[in-house]
């Protein structure tokens, strides 16, 4: 229950290529989680399935325990136990463990052809537990490498634009709330600038005070200082310290390994779609054990 | 000097001067009308094939839209034109509206492409960045891509009703008399020559009426665009 995000057994295709090759991850409120690993190991792709930027090709994404991802029935015992196959494979005297697994294995469910009691378990599942996405991102931040704020609207539009479309707030309250952020970040004075008159560090701390308008529950941050002038890199490294302090959920994706030792409350290497170590600060850099990780660390450090 | 001579009688002679304002004022309702056509078709369809792009449910849609462009856009308006008036739209009465519906149906087409290459040619991260916040695609689509997109689109749109005002000119193909509403600004000059017997002069005075058209609406684009431009004041 204190978990904010499961991530269940995901894997990611792009077309024949297998970028995540079955991820488990969970995330307890508060927690700080620095994801490090090389170019092209599915980092960003893991991040993106979060909010589904991504659509995971199977395995399931829960946030506050509801399923924000499509339903994976290999993921359910009780859904599988409820089709069609699994009665064919007991008649054929195999035992319960042993239809479980050769379906899971050789992925034999047929989406329309597993009858109604299979089709009615999974509606009932999705009924009890299924929460839809856009509701789920209202409450998942997401800062990426290039910042993305809305062209066309000045910055104060930026941040109010979403909690007032979305009836979180009313205009009022969330300029208000903007207004503060901006204080708090010292950049009153460009509520009124359109994002190209704006310095890349200012644009970025402009993109993570946008999610925080939000209010949310979980942020996630993909490479948010790699886009960055070096001059930069310092002072959106500081607010996203600051915020650490809050007991706002944190999954960053940065090559920044300073600040990951510093605010981590856990490390994740990722390496070919896989998670190959995790743990504190301290575990993952000082005592690596995956033989890539020792050669990753000493490449980047 | 017969040239002096035939636009002098062209003036001054109240049958001719009525030929050209008719044919004039048809010319540029039948083109507005079209235009008007043109856009909500090409905006519809536009909108239909980027949102196919991620959502399945559009497939068949996207596929009718994609058959609509290839054929318009490949295969001469004269033809399209002959097909709408004497076979689809075969029906006593209705020659102007199957005029009309041709040219709105065909600018459609190229118009959706322009329409679809300008929301393309938004970055990819805006879309993101709506959604990632909460917003629908379709609110994100309407608060953030259109309005950027719709400055990349803005004179690929100019171009397209000056090509279709250029164009109604072959509507005397399908045959155009006058006191009609098919009777426009080329058929106007060539029933004058035939009356004069001399194709110059009329065909010149419509050349200047579609120049300065042309001229003035390429000028009231140049200032949409730059106060387009200036409202959001990037770049
Ligand atoms: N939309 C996509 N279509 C096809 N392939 C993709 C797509 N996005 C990512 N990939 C591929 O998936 C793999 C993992 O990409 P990903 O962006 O997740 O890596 P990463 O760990 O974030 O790398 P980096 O540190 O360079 O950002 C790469 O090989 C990449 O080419
Ligand atoms: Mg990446």
């Amino acid at each position: 229950m204190t978990n904010i995000i499961d991530i269940k057994n995901v894997h990611k295709y792009f077309k024949q290529n297998e970028v995540l090759k079955g991820v488990n991850l969970s995330i307890k409120k508060g927690e700080k989680i620095v994801i490090i690993g090389a170019s092209g190991s599915g980092k960003s792709t893991l991040l993106r399935c979060i909010n589904r930027l991504e659509e995971p090709t199977c395995g399931e994404i829960y946030f506050n325990d509801k399923l924000i991802s499509e339903i994976d029935p290999y993921e359910h015992d009780d859904i599988i136990k409820k089709s069609k196959t699994y009665a064919r494979l007991l008649s054929n005297n195999m035992s319960e463990e042993e239809a479980l697994d050769t379906i899971k294995n050789n992925h034999l469910l047929k989406p329309i052809k597993e009858g109604k009691e299979y089709k009615n378990s999974i509606k009932k599942y999705l009924n009890d537990n299924y929460l839809d996405i856009t509701v789920a991102r209202s409450k998942i931040g997401m800062v990426f490498q290039h910042f993305n704020l809305f062209n066309n609207l000045t910055v104060l539009e930026n941040l109010t634009l979403a909690p007032v479309e979305l009836k979180l707030m009313n205009k009022e309250d969330a300029t208000k709330k903007a207004t503060e952020l901006l204080k708090r970040i010292g950049l009153l004075d460009k509520k009124d600038e359109y994002p190209s008159k704006l310095s890349g560090g200012q644009e970025q701390r402009i993109a993570i005070i946008r999610s925080l308008c939000m209010n949310p529950d979980v942020m996630l941050f993909d490479e948010p200082t790699s886009a960055l002038d070096p001059e930069m890199v310092g002072e959106v490294l500081s607010l996203m310290e600051e915020l650490t302090s809050s007991g706002l959920t944190m999954i960053i994706v940065t090559h920044e390994m300073a600040f990951a030792r510093k605010v981590a409350s856990k490390v994740i290497y990722i390496d070919n779609g896989i998670i190959q170590e995790e743990g504190t600060p301290e575990e993952v850099f000082d005592n690596p054990k995956n033989p890539r990780l020792k050669d990753f660390l000493s490449k980047v450090i | 000097m017969k040239f002096f001579q035939d636009l002098v009688e062209i003036i001054t002679t109240a049958e001719y001067r009525n030929y050209i304002l008719e044919g004039f004022l048809n010319t540029l309702g039948i083109t507005f009308i079209a235009v008007v056509i043109g856009l909500v078709l090409g905006f519809l369809v536009a909108i239909i094939k980027v949102f196919a792009r991620a959502n399945k449910a559009l497939a068949i849609p996207n596929t009718i839209c994609n058959i609509y462009t290839t054929v318009f856009r490949g295969t001469p308006v004269a033809l399209q034109l002959f097909i709408f008036v004497f076979a689809l739209f075969a029906i006593p009465g209705f020659k102007v509206y199957a005029v009309i519906l041709c040219f709105g149906v065909n600018s459609g087409a190229y118009v959706s492409e322009s329409i679809r290459a300008g929301i393309m040619s938004v970055d990819g991260g805006q879309m993101e960045a709506g959604i990632s916040l909460g917003l629908s695609e379709i609110k994100t689509m309407k608060k953030i891509i259109l309005p950027q997109a719709i400055k990349n689109v803005i004179p690929a749109i100019g171009n397209e009703v000056i090509a279709l005002l250029k164009e109604t000119a072959i509507i005397s193909m399908v045959g155009s008399t006058v006191g009609t509403l098919t009777f426009d600004l080329n058929q106007a000059s060539s029933t004058i020559s035939y009356a004069i017997s001399d194709f110059f002069a009329p065909s010149i005075i419509a050349a200047l009426f579609y120049l300065v058209v042309v001229y003035l609406f390429t000028f009231l684009i140049k200032i949409f665009e730059k106060e387009l431009h200036k409202s959001d004041k990037h770049n």
